[in-house]
């Protein structure tokens, strides 16, 4: 077996990462600047700071990821960065920096898609587990990555092969969480906020619309949204507001879709796991129900690697060096890459 | 309800279906450096005009909402333009936008459509069309456009023709 040790650096959106990961699945170190205190304040993120921040960031971060995995840059085999998707300044910090190191110390670069680093944080071992879970799977498997800007289904026909099925015509899942969250008064982020605010209130309280297309596998999260501000305009104030029955019963709909879909997905294309990917995955109602309904195993990375991490880049990036992938440092960052079914880099 | 004025027209759109449908007509229409603003509420169908833009513009992929990515790029085969959909909800003060880029996207002659344009409206170049919506039933969308300059007033008055006959 080849041993790897790849060190990974993520700037794509609202948080500055870096780790080392050895196989594409043991973390020995995951460092992440958490801007979410920041973000927190202004009920956002708030870009000037944010991208500030990547800068003033990054190399503390990086630094700490070699010294918390007892390594130096001259014992990786390769660096590799998010170079797209994701907002231009902030991508540029992270691809910048990695190609400096690169160019350094005269190790291999890759740049690696944010959505294909999601889908590898089933490849990692959580501290708990012990080992990747995900590592001795069959395909296909049928991966959905939901996250604040991410509602996407893949099927997974091999390492590095996806065939798109479906994702969201409007808005994200982990959007539709965060503005509703907004909408009943609850801190940023809203994901959490509203899991929390669920387990206290009546999901049938409300009937909000579910938006389960008959045809493909897309989904629809903004009349679900609408229908929640619509519902928040009857009370005087957010005092008198039913919250944890509104995010319950919002929490159930967008659920409800979530679980439809990808079940309608496993189905057709007869695969034998599902993964599930991305912020979103945290959320307690998505993985009870998922398991509730469908009959093959359900997978989700640790919760600590649901969000944004660097470790799912370096888990990503280690079967595209194992491959034999290299990039050369004319690579630039793509704002709007996609997961293509070919190079997916 | 028709204001016969070079400058606005007022429409009223009936189901999100019509709001794409508009939103396609004005697509077809856009050319390199016009700005698009849609001023609303969450749920007024921002996004949904927006997609219908996208669409008739000739993007590849279909647009979705960039609020959390603040800034989406849709290239277009046939010339490989660029149209840019930027939401600014997330954004907190104008100083924001300095971090965005927003001026290199400008000065690029971008085509370029913009939600939530109230919290960056010192950035936007003062040629642009403005779309304010607003709700009047559940399904039911006023639309009211107002173009700022000489070229959104251009566009403004094809766009009457090519969607409404007038």
């Amino acid at each position: 077996m080849i041993s790897t040790r790849i060190l990974a650096i993520e700037t794509s959106c609202d948080e500055t990462a870096a780790a080392v990961v050895e196989n594409g699945r043991t973390i020995l170190s995951n460092i992440i600047a958490s801007q979410t205190d920041l973000h927190a304040q202004f009920g956002g993120i708030f870009p000037e700071a944010a991208s500030r921040q990547h800068i003033e960031s990054i190399y503390p971060v990086v630094s700490a990821a070699l010294s918390k995995a007892h390594m130096g840059i001259d014992d990786m085999d390769c660096i590799a960065v998010t170079y797209g998707p994701g907002l231009v300044g902030s991508l540029l910090t992270g691809v910048n920096m990695a190609k400096g190191l690169a160019f350094g110390k005269d190790k291999p670069f890759l740049g690696i898609n944010h959505i294909e680093g999601h889908i590898y944080s089933l490849w990692l071992e959580s501290g708990e587990q012990g080992r990747g879970e995900a590592d001795e799977i069959e395909f296909p498997i049928l991966t959905l990555v939901v996250s604040g800007g991410h509602t996407e289904l893949y099927l997974m026909v091999d390492h590095g092969q996806y065939q798109h099925l479906g994702g969201t015509l409007d808005d994200a899942a982990g959007e539709a969480f965060d503005k509703v969250g907004r909408l009943l008064g609850l801190p940023y982020p809203g994901g959490p906020h509203i899991d929390e605010a669920a387990k206290m209130g009546n999901p049938t309280a409300f009937k909000f619309p579910r938006a389960v297309m008959r045809d493909g596998f897309n989904f629809s999260f903004s009349g679900v949204k609408t229908a929640v501000m619509r519902q928040t305009k009857k009370y005087h104030s957010k005092e008198t507001m039913p919250v944890n029955d509104l995010a319950a019963s919002f929490q159930a709909a967008v659920v409800d879709a979530l679980v439809t879909k990808t079940a309608r997905a496993a189905e057709a294309y007869g695969v034998t796991a599902v993964h599930i990917a991305g912020g979103v995955s945290a959320n307690s109602a998505l993985r009870r129900e998922m398991s509730e309904k469908l009959n093959i195993p359900v997978r989700y990375p640790p919760l600590a690697l649901c969000t944004d991490n660097a470790a799912m880049i370096g888990a990503a990036a280690h079967r595209h060096f194992i491959n034999g992938r290299r990039d050369n440092f004319d690579l630039d960052v793509i704002p709007s890459l996609q997961l293509n079914t070919k190079n997916n880099g | 309800m028709a204001i016969l004025n070079r400058w606005t027209q007022d429409f009223t759109s009936s189901s999100v279906e019509q709001t794409v449908r508009l939103g396609v007509r004005l697509g077809e229409l856009l050319q390199a450096g016009d700005i698009i603003c849609l001023d609303g509420e969450l749920g007024m169908g921002k996004t949904a005009f927006a997609r219908g833009v996208g669409r008739g513009w000739g993007a590849s992929v279909r647009v979705t909402s960039p609020s959390y990515t603040l800034i989406n790029e849709y290239p277009r085969l046939k010339d490989g333009r660029i149209l840019y959909h930027i939401d600014s909800y997330r954004l907190q003060t104008e100083a924001d936008s300095y971090s965005l880029g927003l001026d290199d996207i400008f000065d690029s002659d971008g085509t370029v459509i913009i939600e939530w344009p109230t919290r960056i409206e010192g950035w936007l170049p003062a040629d642009r069309l403005w779309i304010a919506l607003d709700e009047i039933s559940n399904t039911r969308r006023s639309m009211r456009f107002t173009a700022a300059g000489s070229r959104s007033a251009t566009l403004l008055n094809e766009f009457k023709r090519r969607a409404f006959g007038l």
